[in-house]
């Protein structure tokens, strides 16, 4: 026991270096010394011990990457918007003119501080709900076993694990019965490892060598063990590589998407800014003014706020969706979350409830022989309890006999010895006593069982199994064919004697068979039925077989166009299998890299694609695919590789969350279509103007006001109601829409301008700083009032209401436009105030600009799609 | 005394120059659409092409009254034609729009 405390656990400090050292020799000592190694013993830690640990070791947790305020501040830089508008401020700067220069900066200060605050509150919420996504671990303080959050796990804790169970630390297996792990995660191969608690002579083993070591992640395929807890967190052999896992992420759809518009923002700037130029400076203006205005002009053209307009969508997005149970562990995925075109999904688990019921049991003759029932209860390796655990299908049976209260009725039998289940046989037995008369009841896998039996029982008449057999044959084909697996159940009367063993089942009689199923959760219907009326292709991924997963479609109502099986996919070149992914709608008996292979090619062929999977196994896909979304039950390196986790069992939340998706990028493209439009037409009339005109038509601080000004008046279009025809299918960032729109709309604003310059100077016979308060407040109005017109295909405020936060800041924006001209910031800014006849042409001007180019919207919708 | 009389020449040419800009663009991305759908499924006809084309009518015809009205530098002539054109263009939505939206790309093909 080294030097513990036997009583309440061991309470001995573990020192720090130890730890750096903890995987080091311990798969060489024996199994009771590592105990003692480990400042521990066989009654686990005791709870205060367990604390000092944590503070000493921290939290049994990974590290997560990017959550420093610092690094989310920087982050607000990283944009081509700031780059255009930084590389202005400098130029402006250089050139003397440093009102213009701080004027910039102050904008790209604003955006980053918006999108700071928006973006660091966002990931502080994500934090705190992904330590909603626990999960749990069996462990022993004070010598008493009891679930616990796995992040609480410190080494020398004593975990106890069995089938299922996800091993929640590196630990040092000291006890064990027929333990088999899958370790795929850590070393690609799907087949279980067989472990042992007994020391190794090993030196520099790799972690396939080391069979008395349990790997966080890595889940439990068969028996039980126990370990003690050599490291944790980032420690572990798991923690190196999910590091290296989560620097690799694909572009996104969403993030392409930006970065092209990014590309063609840049290119039309360039243009623009060297047009002016050029054209400024030929006509004989001096190059100074000439290039300061040019400049004014490209940071006019920028939407400044569009990095913090997005983190504000996707945050609030995201809040939205955590009141619905689902939390977004990535923001930049719900903008593709609503995008989805192809649903990927994992079959158990996630459409399945993943946990197996016992559907119903059949004997051969007419009468259902209750002791199928009974045997099956006794010839059981469950562990009942508080909590039933251990072999699934052995759990579901005591979980049906407990709900149909026939667990009472095995009272009357005693239970005298075990021949434990093995895979080779795949099989189990157990010897009862009833009545002073000993039977063994064997309970395992039907071809198994019948090649041990000698005779049928139909209907309390006992025969050869060969006259049965044809019977046997065709119901076992029906039921396997329908996607059940079943188990058999035969026994014998047997003699008394000391022990019993394999050698004991033959020449048993056939009872009958135990049909079970992994149901669909109960929403999972409703759920497909509307991602497909959302226009989300739901395709099965799955390594189980093709038959369970036709019987799945069938019941939850999936058209199944093709199934295509692994081997097949195997057999294909990387063009059959785009060709194959297309039509495919169920894809059995798959590896994980096939998985990868399926989502890979999808997203080639231009889909958006989501995955939903559970298991670790799924974990590279869930990583792989535009959208990872994972389920509360699944295992922890699922959760960790997914996007969205779903915390509800409740499937429908899916459509919530597309819809939320479809909302924010709605708003979001609405703030691009209207933002590079309306400033593509004023600058341009602009650059126009300042050819011909005495004066600058704007001055470059005022262009960069009206510009904030804008954007602020934009700052609550997250929040913009959103018409039903934006929600019903997923639309794609469409760079080639943006362009036309932009081309379309841009030149109704530069009529309009150019109407205001021959007001100013024909009706008014204006001066320049009448001429620039003029031209503002018409390209303040006609750029902010059109909102209300191009947010929606509808007749505005008929058909379709806009947001109420929109239309008071929009509307306070264009109040405060309207009297800027004959305020002291007005004057500072150098405007001048309006003759009163003005404002009544000015009404009326923007009013047929409005309608005009609502008319325009209805042609432009009519030819360009999107 | 009329200001920057010697600007009137240019002013028309860039408003003109917009409102023929708007209406080639209105024409190249009308011919890029029908180009882009199946030749032959929809025979192009006069009537189709007049009634496609309202606000293009509409925008040429607000380009002449607005040239005329700021040339005579009248503030009535200029305000009664926006209102006559409003009117206009108030009946055209009512009556070329569906009570609810129109479909998106996907909905509309599916």
């Amino acid at each position: 026991m080294g030097n513990c405390e036997i009583r309440g656990g061991c309470d001995t400090p573990l020192s720090k270096q130890k730890v750096q050292d903890l995987r080091k020799d311990y798969w060489s000592i024996r199994p009771t010394d590592a105990y003692g190694a480990l400042e521990t013993s066989e009654l686990g830690l005791s709870e205060q011990e367990a604390q000092q640990r944590i503070e000493t070791y921290g939290y049994n947790e990974l590290p997560e990457k990017g959550l420093s305020w610092t690094q989310v501040l920087l982050r607000q830089f990283k944009n081509p918007v700031s780059g255009i508008l930084f590389a202005s401020a400098i130029v402006a700067g250089f050139f003397g003119q440093l009102q213009q220069s701080i004027a910039i900066l102050a904008m790209i200060l604003l955006s980053a501080v918006l999108g700071f605050y928006n973006e660091y509150n966002a990931e502080k919420t994500v934090r705190a709900l992904r330590q909603s996504v626990s999960v749990k671990a069996v462990v022993t303080r004070e010598g008493r076993p009891s679930e616990i959050d796995a992040r609480l796990v410190v080494p020398g804790d004593l975990v106890t694990v069995y089938v299922g169970d996800v091993a929640p630390a590196d630990l040092r297996i000291v006890q064990c019965k027929e333990l088999q792990v899958n370790e795929a995660v850590l070393t690609g191969e799907s087949f279980p490892v067989e472990k042992t608690s007994e020391g190794l002579d090993l030196q520099r083993p790799t972690p396939q060598q080391l069979t008395n070591y349990l790997f966080m992640g890595t889940v439990v395929q068969h028996g039980s063990g126990r370990g003690v807890v050599v490291s944790t967190g980032r420690h572990t052999e798991f923690g190196s590589i999910s590091t290296s896992l989560a620097e690799s992420r694909p572009e996104t759809e969403f993030q392409r998407g930006v970065r092209k518009y990014g590309t063609m923002l840049i290119s039309l700037t360039m243009a623009l800014v060297i047009g002016i130029f050029v054209l400024n400076t030929a006509v004989g203006h001096p190059m100074i003014d000439s290039l300061l205005f040019s400049l004014a002009v490209a940071v006019g053209l920028v939407p400044e706020l569009m990095p913090a307009i997005v983190t504000i969508s996707l945050s609030q997005g995201a809040r939205v969706m955590a009141k619905k149970q689902v939390v977004v562990k990535r923001l930049v995925s719900i903008e593709d979350f609503g995008n989805m075109d192809a649903l990927c999904t994992d079959k158990t688990g996630t459409l399945t409830s993943g946990k197996i019921v016992l559907q119903d049991y059949w004997s051969l003759g007419k009468a259902r022989d209750a002791r199928i029932l009974h045997y099956a209860l006794l010839c059981n390796s469950a562990v009942t309890g508080e909590k039933i655990t251990g072999n699934p299908m052995d759990a579901a049976i005591w979980e049906y006999a407990i709900a149909n209260e026939i667990e009472g009725e095995i009272k009357s039998y005693v239970s005298v010895d075990e021949v434990p289940f093995d895979y080779q046989r795949r099989m189990m037995s157990t010897v009862v006593r009833k009545d002073g008369e000993l039977t063994l009841v064997t309970k395992g896998a039907p071809e198994s069982v019948l090649s041990k039996c000698k005779y049928a029982e139909t209907d309390g008449k006992s025969g050869s199994i060969d006259s049965a057999q044809k019977l046997i044959d065709a119901k076992l084909a029906e039921y396997s064919g329908a996607g059940y697996r079943s188990l058999a159940v035969a026994c014998k009367t047997i003699d008394a004697k000391n022990s019993y063993s394999v050698e004991d089942e033959a020449n048993l009689t056939l009872l009958g068979f135990l049909i079970f199923t992994d149901p669909p959760k109960k929403d999972a219907e409703q759920a497909i039925a509307q991602l497909k009326k959302m226009g989300v292709d739901v395709k099965i991924l799955t390594g189980d077989n093709e038959l369970v997963a036709v019987k799945i479609c069938e019941e939850l109502k999936i058209p199944v166009k093709r199934v295509i099986r692994g081997p097949e996919l195997t057999q294909m070149s990387s063009s059959e299998i785009r060709s194959a992914v297309e039509e495919g709608t169920i894809f059995a008996r798959i590896t994980p890299e096939q998985k990868l292979d399926v989502i890979k090619a999808l997203r080639a062929n231009g889909h958006v694609v989501g995955f939903m999977g559970d298991g670790v196994n799924d974990a590279p896909a869930l990583h792989e695919a535009d959208v990872g979304i994972s389920v509360d039950s699944a295992v922890d390196v699922s959760k960790g590789a997914a996007d969205i986790v779903l915390l509800e069992k409740d499937l429908s939340v899916l459509a919530d969350g597309i819809e939320e998706g479809r909302k924010i990028f709605a708003n979001t493209i609405k703030y691009i279509l209207m933002g590079t439009s309306s400033n593509f037409g004023n600058m341009f009339s602009a650059a126009a103007a300042s050819i011909f005109l005495p004066f600058l038509p704007m001055l470059p601080m005022q262009i960069l006001f009206m510009n904030l000004l804008y954007d602020v008046s934009n700052m609550t279009l997250p929040s913009d109601n959103v018409d039903e025809e934006y929600t019903k299918w997923p639309r794609r960032w469409d760079i080639g829409f943006v362009r036309k729109f932009t081309l379309f709309f841009g030149p109704f604003s530069s009529l309009y301008d150019f109407l205001t310059f021959g007001i100013m100077l024909f009706i008014f016979g204006a001066s320049a700083s009448v001429f620039h308060s003029g031209w503002f407040v018409e390209s303040f109005w006609t750029e902010v009032l059109v909102i209300f017109v191009i947010r929606t295909r509808r007749i505005p405020f008929v058909t379709s209401r806009p947001g109420k936060w929109l239309t008071v800041l929009t509307l306070s924006a264009v109040a405060f436009g309207t009297i800027l001209p004959f305020t002291i910031l007005g004057d500072f800014l150098g405007f001048a105030p309006l003759p009163a006849q003005y404002w009544v042409l000015l009404i009326l001007m923007v009013a047929t600009y409005l309608f005009l180019v609502d008319a325009g919207k209805v042609f432009f919708y009519k030819i360009c799609k999107f | 005394m009329t200001a920057y009389p010697e600007l009137m020449g240019i002013w028309a040419v860039c408003i003109t120059w917009s409102a023929l800009f708007l209406t080639a663009v209105s024409i190249y991305l009308y011919m890029d659409s029908r180009k882009s759908r199946k030749q032959g499924t929809h025979a192009m006809s006069r009537f189709r092409f007049v009634r496609d084309f309202v606000f293009v009518w509409v925008l040429l015809g607000l380009l002449g009254l607005y040239i005329v009205s700021i040339d005579r530098r009248s503030s009535i002539v200029f305000a009664s034609g926006n209102l006559v054109v409003e009117a206009m263009l108030i009946a055209y939505t009512l009556k070329n729009r569906p009570t609810k939206g129109p479909e998106t790309e996907q909905g509309a093909h599916s």
